[in-house]
């Protein structure tokens, strides 16, 4: 089965007038149909850039991204605004980003399927009922509060079926129940979801944890439990709390075991 | 939802409503005004032309004229005054009278005793005529149908007028010489009614091209009523005078007289003078408000930006990307069209109203709403340059608010700087590079591409400038300065500021020095042209009649222009002196009466006139050779002639010999002046040359004949001083010499050259004198720049001595009172009440008003209330600009007052950034203005046709210049002081908690 996004040695690399940034270097990831994943790591670890390139916002500066069978890269400005309005739904950090402020619950929604086809389109009513905004629906959404808003960012992200759902800090700056509430309903939904967050209940309530330390993918956690990644050169990206038995800079001795190495301590 | 977006963003959506109205105003004001403008020159044209000149008198004497004028209709031709006139001896040949009806005739005279006619063989007269009421007239050519015999009807006087000679009913004509008092031979008109004219026989016989006519001529007179024509139907009116003209020509029974050719020549050179300095005017102004427009939308478009991102996002194809982006200005620019094509109404209606006519009709009509569309669909253009990078920028750098590289702006910098630079260069050297000189109506561009090049360079020097100060103050000074130079070198509202400005203040104060230049030449020209503050034309009528008239009007100077070239006015000097308008520095700082003086010669012989029918002369003739013949011939000016009559006096026989021949036929009515003799040698075939007569005869006596005796003529024949020189002197007579050199002698009434006052390049020509006819030479007695009453180079000389030069007066001549100043309405009472008619009145305050009028003076004034009001909008849109930009910089000062700033620096800061930015667009404005009038204003047309004297000043007149700018910068310093508090008392600590903007 193809899977919903696969990364592929994937480079990002920002060019300003003066300096280009390399946010993201050899991402090889790949998420299957119908999961649930979190990504995690500090501030400018290069986690929103990648959740912007698989929402086909940008095209990786090296490297290949597939989305299902579609490989980004190769897609013209036309046919990823085409890929977003019938497979991606996005919901950005800060509620308010995700909506036309003046414009009613509903407008918002139908807003956001005017780049659908018809028979693709969930009824406006629906979505709203099934985010519980159906009291307000004709209200604009400025004037909705925080959680209203994240509810109906999730309802205009979903309003076009889409296959693959992209939230970036969904909890951000919601209260604890209603962050609970946006968290549950995204869980579900049931779509291929990618959730960026700082928040432990949002990548509790996923399936699976990519954490993003300098531009690379530096642990995956399933089930509760956190691994290193084995990048493409066999670098391992040690997590922060072992940092103080191997601080960065320091050189240890790779010892080989049947089912892996272990790193120690070399003493100068 | 595109109305709750407008609503949301209500004030910046009225900022740009506002804006988006300006282009839309500038589009259609200027076709909307042209037309005002078009149709108030070709009134005023009208209003101001002579009888014969607006209007078309057709005569026929074989068929009706009324009938014939019938045919020809157009919406702005008054109703036909018909009528028929006879032009007839009376029974006793002693005078010819017009008789003739015209419908409304009672209307137009002032019954002075008895009624108007009303039945067949009644008439009325005039009081100068000295016929009286129950009186009798017969005329030649009315006779009594009812008799067998050819006996005259009598036409009985049945009543006494007087009239106002300058009436439409008589076509500017000159009918009614009694009451001029200027002839004995011709009658004022006998008015009658159409029932005469039907009961009346006339002698038969008569025909015209083959067709039976009649003595009686049919007239129509069709005017056209200044009132109901408008510029647009100048075609028609062209059509009107080819048909009108065409009846004229289409066979020698109807004749056409009118000048309507020479009013349509002079409609035309205003109108065409008016087109292209409009159209330039407009087009600056319809780009200026692009750019308005241009930097308006993009502060929308800049506050749609989430808006359009989001709609990336939602994978908007760019086409609905595009709609959605421009979906509020665009809805914007749609009420738009309707409000501003409803101002451009209303300021155009104000403008009639105010400084053109009152009696225009302004409208909208298609070719405006047309101009309204494409200043929409323009604007449309601006907005889509200024949504494009917010449009098609990518969702991500909008987000992470990358930085784009603006390498591009310097191509269109250099494309603005080499284009500004070509212009400037063929404006200021225009001849080295098209050859062409003189005025350009294509120079009103010059202050648009000067202000946007000046713009574009300095909004690159202010940010460099504050970047090197910025450097500075970070070491030294306080903390206000240090954050307005950081401010205003990151450039984010500098350089739109800067070049709207700029822009907006060059063309306002270009406008301001063109209109204080153009008018002080409009006031300066019509100085010279008009001569004196209001001259009265007189009808023709002889130099002697006319200083008459004006010796019995105190604060008068009668004068006598003859267009040339060169131009001659010929005056009363001291009088004159008195009432023209001079300045000083016309004539090297002399008063006009110092060189006036030089006109006049302290001596001239006294003219010797006759008046009779017979002139005797006697004459001493030495035996003449055989085979030789010599013939005296006398010339004299004859009243009412522009040439000489001259006469075969004598064929010179040997002895003293009295000779006697038939004076010409005016001396009959009116004295004649002998203007000189001239003898004629010549020898029968076979005589030869070496035989020819030498010597000459002696003229000793002149007399004539008048009512039947003779009399000596008081000629000085034996007196030199009073004949031009001759070949030998005699004190019995005057010797006429037979040598061919000197044959010709004249009374010496005048002196030859005669001394002339000159102008300009007039100096050197041959005078045409007041016949037209006979060039007559001059010698100058000083040169000046101008001369008052003349509008090209030309000469003044003393009337009487150009009187004696010429021989009558040409058609072409005006005779002209001059009223000094002040003394106009006096004048013109005591000119009335002389019963003397004024044709028209020229006054200064009109001449200034009829150059504003023209196309080049209508086109300034658009430019002078558009550019105020466009550079008001500028400095709005400037103020707003800086204040948004210092508005999104809230969030930091909070955060500076946070940290313990002090709030003044902070407001040192806030005022020091708005005011250098204001201060230096201004500025730059200011200096765009000045340099655009210094290249420009020489070449802008300021007349219709530009005048060849006096010479025109394009020096500056700072006082306006020096007032606009003062204001402009001293609005700026407000909007500076203002805006800066405004935002100030918006800083709040509190702002930290929310995200920045």
């Amino acid at each position: 089965m193809t899977p919903a996004v696969r990364c592929d040695g994937v480079v990002q690399i920002y060019k300003t007038k003066e300096i280009e940034v390399v946010a993201l270097r050899d991402i090889d990831l790949v998420i299957e149909e119908g999961e649930s994943v979190a990504f995690l790591g500090p501030s400018g670890a290069g986690k929103s850039t990648l959740l912007w390139l698989l929402a086909g916002l940008l095209r990786p500066s090296a490297g290949r991204l597939w989305l299902g069978d579609t490989e980004i890269g190769k897609l013209g400005p036309r046919a990823l605004d085409r890929l977003r309005a019938a497979d991606i739904g996005v919901v950005l950090q800060n509620p308010a980003r995700n909506l036309i402020p003046y414009a009613t619950a509903v407008q918002n929604v139908t807003f956001a399927q005017r780049a659908v086809r018809r028979r693709a389109r969930r009824p406006a009513g629906d979505l709203l009922d099934r985010v519980g905004l159906t009291p307000v629906r004709d209200k604009p959404a400025g004037r909705l509060s925080g959680g209203e808003q994240q509810r109906l960012a999730v309802a205009v992200a979903l309003a076009n079926r889409p296959r693959l759902l992209l939230a970036d800090e969904p909890t951000s700056q919601l209260d604890a129940a209603t962050g609970q509430a946006v968290i549950e309903l995204i869980r579900d939904l049931g779509e291929t979801s990618v959730v960026v967050t700082h928040d432990a209940r949002v990548s509790e309530a996923t399936g699976r944890t990519v954490t993003i330390r300098d531009g690379r993918i530096g642990a995956e956690g399933r089930g509760g439990e956190d691994f290193v990644v084995v990048g493409r050169e066999g670098a391992v990206q040690l997590p922060p709390e072992y940092h103080e038995l191997l601080p960065p800079g320091s050189m240890a001795r790779v010892e080989p075991l049947p089912d892996g190495v272990v790193l120690r301590r070399a003493e100068p | 939802m595109i109305l709750r977006g407008l609503w949301r963003r209500r004030w910046l959506s009225l900022i740009v409503l506002v804006v988006a109205i300006l282009p839309v105003v500038a589009g259609s004001l200027g076709p909307m005004y042209t037309d005002a403008a078009r149709t108030t020159l070709l009134r005023e044209t009208l209003d101001h032309a002579l009888l014969d000149h607006r209007g078309w008198r057709v005569t026929s004497v074989t068929d009706t004229a009324g009938r014939l004028v019938e045919g020809v209709k157009a919406p702005f031709l008054l109703p036909p005054i018909k009528g028929a006139e006879l032009l007839s001896p009376n029974e006793r040949s002693t005078k010819t009278y017009p008789l003739m009806w015209i419908d409304g005739q009672c209307e137009h005279v002032t019954l002075i005793e008895g009624r108007c006619p009303t039945a067949a063989g009644e008439i009325m007269a005039t009081g100068a005529s000295g016929l009286k009421v129950g009186g009798t007239v017969k005329l030649n050519l009315v006779r009594d149908p009812d008799s067998g015999k050819p006996r005259l009807m009598p036409l009985r006087v049945v009543g006494v007028y007087k009239t106002d000679q300058t009436d439409p009913i008589w076509y500017g004509r000159s009918l009614f010489p009694q009451t001029a008092g200027v002839t004995e031979g011709n009658g004022d008109p006998l008015l009658t009614v159409e029932d005469t004219e039907l009961s009346s026989a006339v002698p038969a016989g008569v025909t015209m091209a083959g067709v039976p006519a009649t003595a009686w001529a049919s007239t129509a007179i069709v005017y056209i009523d200044p009132q109901k024509i408008t510029g647009d139907d100048l075609a028609l009116l062209e059509s009107v005078q080819g048909e009108l003209r065409g009846l004229g020509q289409s066979g020698l029974s109807t004749t056409v007289f009118s000048y309507m050719d020479d009013t349509l020549k002079a409609v035309h050179l205003r109108l065409d003078s008016l087109s292209v300095p409009t159209t330039l005017v407009t087009l600056q102004l319809v780009a200026l408000g692009w750019l308005l427009l241009f930097l308006t939308v993009r502060d929308l478009v800049a506050a749609r930006a989430p808006e359009i991102a989001l709609a990336r996002l939602r994978g908007l194809s760019t086409l609905r990307i595009w709609a959605f982006g421009l979906s509020e200005p665009a809805l914007l620019l749609l009420a738009a069209l309707p409000l501003g094509l409803a101002a451009s109404f209303a300021v155009v209606e104000r403008m009639s109203e105010r400084l053109l006519r009152n009696d225009l009709e302004v409208a909208v009509d298609g070719f405006t709403v047309l101009c309204g569309v494409a200043a929409v669909f323009g604007g449309l253009l601006a907005t889509a340059l200024a949504a494009r990078q917010t449009v098609t920028q990518p969702v991500v750098e909008q987000w992470r608010r990358t930085p784009r590289s603006h390498r591009r702006a310097w191509v269109v910098d250099g494309v603005v700087l080499a284009i500004t630079a070509v212009g400037l260069a063929e404006l200021v050297a225009g001849d080295a590079i098209t050859d062409t000189t003189g005025q350009r109506a294509s120079a009103l561009i010059a202050p648009g591409l000067l202000a946007v090049a000046l713009a574009m360079i300095a909004r690159r020097i202010l940010p460099l400038a504050c970047r090197a100060l910025f450097q500075l103050t970070r070491t030294h000074g306080n903390i206000g300065a240090f954050l307005a130079m950081r401010q205003i070198s990151r450039g984010s509202a500098t350089a739109s500021t800067v070049v709207v400005l700029s822009a907006g203040l060059g063309l306002a104060v270009f406008a301001v020095a063109a209109w204080s230049v153009t008018s002080r030449n409009y006031q300066e020209v019509a100085r010279v042209h008009n001569g004196a503050e209001t001259v009265f034309v007189v009808p023709r009528t002889d130099a002697a009649t006319l200083r008459k008239i004006s010796a019995s009007v105190p604060g008068t100077a009668p004068v006598i222009v003859t267009p040339g070239p060169p131009a001659t006015l010929a005056t009363d000097p001291v009088a004159f002196a008195s009432v023209a308008l001079w300045r000083p520095s016309y004539g090297n700082d002399q008063p006009l009466s110092r060189l006036v003086a030089k006109l006049s010669p302290p001596t001239a012989a006294p003219r010797v006139m006759f008046s009779g029918d017979r002139i005797r002369a006697h004459i001493s003739t030495p035996p003449l050779p055989k085979g030789w013949n010599a013939v005296l011939y006398a010339d004299f000016r004859v009243f009412g002639e522009t040439r000489p009559a001259s006469i075969p006096m004598a064929r010179l026989l040997a002895g003293t010999t009295v000779y006697e021949w038939g004076l010409p036929r005016g001396c009959l009515t009116a004295p004649c002046e002998l203007r000189g003799l001239r003898m004629e040698v010549m020898g029968d075939s076979g005589t030869d040359f070496e035989d020819r007569p030498s010597g000459g005869a002696l003229l000793t006596k002149l007399e004539m004949r008048g009512d039947g005796r003779w009399s000596t003529v008081d000629a000085g024949l034996d007196d030199p001083n009073r004949w031009t020189s001759t070949s030998s002197t005699s004190d019995g007579g005057l010797p006429l010499s037979f040598d061919p050199n000197f044959s010709a002698t004249r009374p010496d009434t005048f002196p030859d050259p005669m001394p002339g006052l000159s102008s300009g390049t007039a100096a050197g020509q041959k005078l045409p004198g007041l016949d037209d006819i006979y060039f007559s030479g001059y010698k100058s007695v000083a040169t000046t720049w101008a001369l008052p009453g003349l509008n090209a180079p030309g000469v003044v000389v003393d009337l009487e001595m150009a009187d004696r030069v010429a021989y009558g007066y040409s058609s072409r001549t005006e005779f002209q009172i001059w009223a000094a100043p002040g003394r106009g309405e006096e004048v013109r009472d005591a000119l009335r009440g002389d019963g003397v008619p004024i044709l028209a009145t020229r006054t200064l305050d009109d001449l200034v008003s009829a150059y504003t009028s023209q196309g080049p003076g209508l086109a300034l004034l658009l430019l002078i209330i558009s550019a105020g009001v466009a550079a008001l909008l500028a400095l709005g849109r400037a103020v707003l600009a800086l204040h948004a930009a210092a508005r999104r910089r809230t969030y930091e000062m909070a955060a500076l007052e946070a940290a313990g700033a002090r709030v003044r620096p902070l407001r040192t800061a806030l005022l020091l950034e708005q005011t250098i930015t204001l201060s230096w667009g201004a500025l730059t404005g200011i200096l765009a203005g000045l340099v655009a009038a210094w290249a420009a204003l020489p070449r802008v047309p300021e007349f219709a046709e530009t005048p060849v004297t006096p010479p025109l000043d394009y020096s500056l007149v700072p006082v306006p210049v020096i007032a606009v700018a003062c204001a402009v910068l001293a609005l700026s310093m407000i909007a500076a002081a203002v805006t800066s508090e405004l935002l100030l008392r918006g800083v709040r600590v509190d702002q930290l908690r929310e995200a920045p903007a």
